[in-house]
């Protein structure tokens, strides 16, 4: 909850005088984050039952309901695609989630996790696209109308190229505002200010994962289904 | 054998069995309109300001794309109304 201010009690400051290898910290948090779903994948994977009990039935759960939902969203196309999806919200929200342990930091607080993320779902729905319909891909910008094709490309490519924009602003904004509030408000009234904010802050931040897994979803729907 | 793990952490996210909450969805639509607008526009401006620099016709290409940005931007937004309107219409569960 440093909100990437100077602090003296960050962890990441401690491991990266250790290692020296001056990262900056969203990089070290970010790699807490994959070594947390790792070690979870690697335990789960490990000892799969028929009747899940404990830890695998929650992530049955999350991932079960994703996959519905995303198959009754694109249709059975979407369970190709569900992998990246599932795993982009399961790190999103793993990299929301440190941000409220204190002395640690989201890597989501920072534009350039997000940047990189937002430009691979871009990259990732270009491609998926292209891969489906090869050239009539560009079909996809035309419109409905023919005569109004051209200015429809236009418009067509200044909202495609506004997706990761938005996509990374919001993401960054959200939780950046959030880890600032924790640290002000810590400083006003420790603990007692912070707690019941940390109920608000857990429900934004799952939000916040959502919203970029739904409108990934809702990206690779609109390049998978029929131009108009 | 359900386990306290199934209580809590499930029942955050699912409260109906194994589908987000409608609330979630429909919050997290809502969040994703305003910045539609503001990207696009940016996005626009960003055009038409570097397209201007490249072809030295100074103030017209920004105008222009400044326009079509702002349009772009009304244009999603309104596709995002749409889509938010028949899903409360059809209620089949799925966004169309």
């Amino acid at each position: 909850m440093a909100a990437g201010l100077p602090h003296p009690l960050t962890y990441s400051v401690i491991i990266d005088e250790a290692l020296g290898l001056h990262l900056p910290p969203h990089v070290y948090y970010m790699w807490l984050a994959m070594i947390i779903l790792f070690t979870c994948a690697f335990l789960l994977r490990g000892r799969l039952q028929m009747v899940p009990t404990g830890m695998q039935n929650v992530f049955e759960t999350v991932i079960g309901g994703l996959e519905d939902f995303t198959v009754a969203n694109i249709g059975e196309e979407g369970r190709k695609v569900f992998p990246f999806l599932c795993s982009l919200f399961l790190f999103i929200l793993v990299m929301n989630y440190i941000g409220l342990i204190p002395g640690c930091d989201a890597a989501t607080a920072n534009v350039n996790t997000n940047a990189a993320m937002a430009i691979c779902v871009f990259l990732y729905y270009n491609y998926i696209g292209i891969k489906k319909w090869g050239f009539k891909y560009i079909k996809h910008f035309m419109g409905p109308v023919a005569a109004l094709s051209p200015l429809m490309l236009i418009l067509e490519t200044v909202s495609h190229l506004a997706r990761p924009l938005s996509l990374t602003l919001r993401l960054f904004g959200n939780i950046r505002g959030e880890e600032i509030v924790l640290v002000l408000l810590f400083v006003l009234a420790p603990v007692l200010g912070t707690l019941p904010m940390y109920f608000l802050f857990i429900l934004g931040k799952t939000i916040q994962a959502f919203i970029f897994f739904m409108l990934t979803m809702i990206y690779l729907k609109g390049s998978l289904e029929h131009a108009h | 054998m359900r386990s306290v793990w199934d209580r809590t952490g499930c029942l955050m996210f699912f409260p109906r069995q194994d589908k987000p909450s409608g609330a979630l969805e429909v919050l997290s639509t809502a969040g994703t309109i305003g910045l539609h607008l503001v990207s696009a526009t940016f996005v626009g401006l960003a055009m038409g300001y570097f397209l201007d620099k490249w072809l030295g016709t100074e103030p017209w290409l920004l105008l222009i794309f400044l326009i079509l940005g702002i349009v772009a931007g009304f244009r999603d937004v309104f596709l995002e109304v749409r889509r938010i309107q028949r899903r409360t219409d059809g209620d089949s569960g799925a966004m169309k």
